[in-house]
């Protein structure tokens, strides 16, 4: 008997592992969504509608400037920059279909690892039942 | 040992090995749809020669380009924590966005308008077709005023993304200008390889009684 209900832990041990063990091995494959998705933040701070006219500096309204599209000015602020401040690096505007996925994958995994859970977990209940009836 | 309960087991094996395998079956099915390949530049049609004048300020609230049929509304983006601009959310209805510290269209200056080239789930961006445009092609920005500043394309560049040309996107010129931001280039594992770059000139204007808002 106590052989049994060892080797039903054991076994219930095992099929949680084998859940578990492709949901870390997915984690690791799916180059981190999280930069991806991060980027294109909802974010909250957003005005979502263009009304409110922000208090941007409108300078240069002399339209007077040395000329050049491609002049280059040096990113930061100088006072004369028509763009008040120059954001670093290049936008994220991309969110390709496989970061947005990752979430799915991950929760079917888990729900994997929970059938995986339940199904050890009734076969124990099973076979001990079974054990105490005698068959 | 019972050989009922050694079936159960087996049993439950069996169907735990098989459950951890469609597991890792789902991962596998992220679709590559569509790269974005750089198209080539016919310079066929004109760019305005004369300058036209600059435009009051007044925010963007549409964006048109007819000639890839985009019609889409435009919010307002600033800055994220990390220095970087931000960009619009990743919706079904996917908008552009207007930088707010850059001018508003038709203003001298540079002013920069971005938007996704996909939007994960949701399929193709506002941008998608981005790299579509010839030199030449019109894009209208209808302002909160009524008026609509009139652009025509005059450069569409494609450049890696760890290389983006901050100066000539955001340094000073001296007419009223627009840039138009997206992602392209090759899909790697976390987003796009490079960044779709149209640059445009003001090429006219459109008073609120000469058309619809």
């Amino acid at each position: 008997m106590r052989r049994t209900v060892l080797t039903a832990l054991a076994l219930a041990g095992t099929a949680v592992l084998l859940g578990t063990g492709p949901a870390f091995a997915s984690e690791a494959t799916t180059p981190s969504p999280v930069p991806t998705a991060a980027a294109p933040t909802p974010e909250p701070a957003e005005s979502a509608g263009p009304t409110a006219a922000p208090a941007e500096p409108t300078r240069d309204q002399s339209g007077a400037r040395p000329a050049e599209s491609a002049a280059p000015t040096p990113a930061p602020a100088d006072d004369d920059d028509q763009v008040s401040v120059v954001p670093s690096g290049a936008p994220d505007t991309g969110v390709t279909e496989s970061s947005s996925d990752s979430g799915v994958g991950g929760t079917a995994i888990g729900a994997g690892a929970a059938a995986v859970l339940a199904l050890g977990g009734g076969t124990f209940v099973v076979v001990r039942r079974r054990r105490a009836t005698g068959a | 040992m019972t050989a009922f309960s050694r079936r159960a087991f087996t049993t439950a094996a069996l169907a735990s090995l098989l459950t951890a395998c469609a597991g890792q079956g789902t991962k596998g099915t992220a679709p590559e749809s569509g790269s974005t390949a750089p198209q080539p530049r016919s310079p066929h049609r004109t760019v305005p020669a004369e300058q036209a004048r600059p435009l009051a300020r007044s925010v963007p609230v549409r964006l048109l380009i007819p000639a890839i049929g985009v019609d889409t509304p435009v919010i307002s983006l600033g800055l994220a924590p990390d220095g970087t601009v931000r960009v619009p959310p990743v919706t079904a209805d996917d908008r552009a966005g207007w930088y707010r510290h850059s001018p508003t269209p038709g203003r001298t200056g540079p002013s920069v308008i971005l938007g996704h080239v996909t939007v994960g789930r949701y399929g193709d961006g506002v941008f998608r077709r981005l790299t579509e445009l010839h030199r030449g092609d019109r894009i209208v920005a209808r302002l909160e005023n009524g008026t609509a500043a009139e652009f025509a394309v005059t450069a569409v560049r494609t450049v890696p993304r760890t290389r983006f040309p901050v100066d000539d996107v955001y340094g000073n010129v001296d007419r009223p200008e627009l840039r138009l931001i997206t992602c392209g280039g090759a899909r790697t594992g976390d987003g796009y390889a490079d960044n779709v770059i149209v640059f445009a000139a003001l090429s006219g204007a459109e008073s609120p009684t000469s058309g619809e808002r």
